[in-house]
């Protein structure tokens, strides 16, 4: 960052306002084909966790090009592009710090369905009639 | 005297400042677009959340002054500390010294004239009261009775209003992403020439990270509160394990904000400190990159540190000890700062004004606490404090404490800045003595009964425990009056004070080399910095000229 104040109007200067409609267009088709392709892939039978898998790694990838050319940070310098990569660092943190508290608990010593564990719970009373 | 005034061609009894120009009529401040008075706009604010918050801590001490009832019923007792910590958390702490202290002074600080975004500051301030509204529309409708937490699964199965409330306080949170967003883009856009980053004051530092925070967490608060309404609305399995929802889902959720959103509350107090202890000691910092990086490191490490709050909510005992560990490196870097303040002081001409008495105050209860808090992050130790009082007076320390000593501390000092006016110092001192001691008095027992097993948010107690909480109420009383006497001498200083000058403290801070009450556009030539602040080894700025009272002769 510069170091003296009237840094803004210099970088703002240095991003000319063009109007990208090819490549709006060219995105918008490839968000359709991933979007398309989500649903083609959800019908082919693949093992296991791989759905998740791909369906995430189109979903990022449809996220990035949003990110990128829809809101712009494809056109951007390095600070606005740092405070982006700094939320998703953020995000990471949330998920992943929760993820390991559910990864490291200790099984429960009687799980629902064995013997002698506490009956299954009933599911949905209505709000109202359990506070009294 | 100053050529600017001069060219200004006012009369130096009556300069034009924010307060008098360009206009004064009521719908000037409502529309104002100018950071001074959307700063002056947000302390009366909070200053009244305060009060009203401060009301429900009277009526929560009063009721535990017997152990049986006394005078509400357990179930308004539950309202009563669900609002308290509402109403002080969401609307008094969070944005009292950002928004209100913040507003107006960091872009005095960067020799700017106003904040980036003015339009912007001004829906902050709306989206504030807005978010007010509503959760004080949930509070005449009946409050809620989960405490400020709002637990799951409590939370989506109570008929107490807990919507309305959920929802002021998810609004509120965006006032405060805005105000965030507002600094972070001010401070690195709109320094004046020369005003490097390693000249920066310590007080636009500590928002600076403060502002970071309230970006990066709120938007996590948005979403589980909004989460916690949709599932009492709709009745969805989200966290009701009932439904098939995980409560301690919410309860990770939920502390991701309200973790770090204790140093949204601690980061500004130790801006405000950073800037008193140069002021009162008249010399400039000790170390002055380690107290800026320190702000950084807190408001990083912060995030790290939430799982603290959960070591007994069935969080894994690896997550568990994970945080523990984590929490203690948040000790590293206030240490820091603690240190480089009493370094400061060392061999500094210390003048013991009120802004300085709180600072005292501050520096007691910011290691007291935070020393509890070290205990605290041990696990060990933690499942036999947790939820008893000892959690209560550890927090009340670090956070209210300290807060609320750099709140005073920021009234004093920055009050001739504001107002033009002067505070009086004896009653100004006499208060703060009041405070401080009352404040110990209140929250001292309570560690010992904590200690001794006292639950937190008990209606009733066993009889043991009642010559500590009468203690606990008697010290709460001589806190209120001693923050009664500070309203009303401000009160009446406002409208009798006597005029202040441009720098009654003689102080270096960059918001002094302006005249008090600042003109509306704070600079009329924009400043040239040479070097940083608090240099009281060179000579300063001239002092602009002071405002004298209008002779009575004068037609």
């Amino acid at each position: 960052m510069a170091a003296h104040g009237n840094a803004s109007t210099a970088e703002h200067a240095g991003v000319p306002h063009h109007s990208h409609v090819g490549r709006y267009v060219v995105v918008w088709i490839v968000l359709l084909v991933l979007t398309v392709s989500t649903w083609a892939i959800a019908k082919v039978h693949l093992p296991g966790p791989l759905h998740i898998l791909v369906a995430l790694v189109i979903a990022i990838a449809k996220g990035a090009l949003v990110a990128l050319f829809f809101m712009h940070l494809y056109d951007q310098q390095g600070a606005n592009r740092l405070v982006f990569a700094t939320s998703l660092v953020f995000v990471a943190l949330l998920v992943g710090l929760t993820l390991s508290d559910y990864a490291t608990r200790y099984p429960l010593a009687k799980p629902p369905g064995s013997e002698g564990a506490l009956p299954a719970p009933d599911y949905a009373p209505p709000p109202t009639s359990r506070t009294h | 005297m100053n050529p600017s005034l001069a060219r200004s061609e006012v009369p130096v009894w009556n300069p034009r400042n924010y307060l008098n120009s360009p206009e004064t009529g009521l719908k000037s401040w409502l529309l104002t677009q100018d950071h001074k008075r959307i700063g002056v706009m947000f302390l009366v604010a909070t200053t009244i959340a305060f009060a009203l918050g401060g009301v429900f801590a009277l009526l929560i001490r009063i009721e535990l002054l017997t152990p049986g009832p006394t005078i509400m019923s357990a179930q308004t007792y539950n309202r009563m500390f669900t609002l308290h910590g509402v109403v002080m958390i969401f609307l008094f702490m969070i944005p009292a010294i950002p928004s209100g202290f913040g507003n107006f002074l960091v872009p005095l600080m960067i020799g700017a004239k106003d904040v980036a975004f003015p339009k912007l500051n001004l829906l902050s301030f709306y989206v504030y009261v807005a978010g007010a509204l509503i959760a004080l529309f949930g509070m005449i409708q009946g409050g809620a009775d989960t405490g400020w937490t709002f637990y799951t699964p409590y939370s989506t199965t109570t008929i107490t209003k807990v919507v309305p409330v959920l929802l002021g306080a998810f609004i509120l949170g965006f006032s405060s992403i805005l105000t965030g967003l507002n600094f972070i883009v001010t401070t690195h856009t709109m320094r004046a020439p020369g005003l490097h980053w390693t000249r920066l004051p310590l007080f636009v530092w500590s928002i600076y990270a403060t502002s970071v925070i309230q970006i990066l967490a709120t938007p996590v608060l948005g979403m589980s509160l909004l989460l916690v309404a949709v599932e009492h609305a709709f009745g969805w399995g989200i966290f009701d394990p009932a439904r098939g929802g995980d409560p301690v889902l919410f309860q990770h959720f939920f502390w991701f904000y309200s973790h770090p959103a204790v140093y949204i509350m601690v980061l500004p107090a130790m801006a405000v400190i950073s800037e008193v202890v140069c002021a009162f000691s008249r010399k400039n910092i000790f170390g002055y990159k380690a107290v800026a990086y320190s702000s950084l490191g807190i408001a990083f490490v912060g995030f790290f540190t939430w799982g603290h709050h959960m070591f007994v909510s069935g969080q894994s005992a690896f997550n568990g000890g994970v945080f523990g560990v984590l929490s203690m490196f948040v000790g590293i870097f206030t240490a820091i700062k603690v240190f480089n303040w009493t370094a400061t002081l060392y061999r500094g001409s210390i003048l013991f004004a009120t802004p300085f008495a709180y600072f005292v105050g501050f520096l007691f209860f910011l290691v007291f606490g935070g020393m509890t808090g070290i205990a605290l992050a041990t696990v060990s130790l933690d499942v036999h404090w947790h939820d008893t009082y000892f959690i209560v007076a550890h927090f009340h320390f670090i956070m209210v404490g300290a807060t609320l000593m750099a709140f005073l501390a920021a009234l004093h000092y920055w009050f001739p800045k504001i107002a033009g006016k002067r505070l009086p110092e004896g009653w100004g001192l006499v208060a703060a003595v009041m405070i401080i001691l009352g404040f110990n008095f209140t929250f001292i027992p309570q560690f010992l009964l904590g200690n001794e097993g006292m639950p937190r948010r008990y209606f009733s107690y066993p009889e043991k425990f009642w010559p500590l909480n009468v203690a606990s109420t008697a010290g709460a009383s001589v806190l209120a009056l001693g923050l009664v006497i500070v309203l009303v001498y401000t009160l009446v200083a406002l409208k009798w004070g006597p005029i202040a000058g441009s720098n009654p403290w003689n102080s270096r801070g960059f918001e002094w080399d302006t005249p008090s009450p600042p003109p509306p556009e704070n600079y009329e030539t924009t400043p040239v910095y040479t070097h940083g602040p608090h240099q009281y080894d060179l000579p300063g700025v001239e002092t602009p000229p002071a405002a004298t009272p209008e002779p009575k002769h004068a037609s």
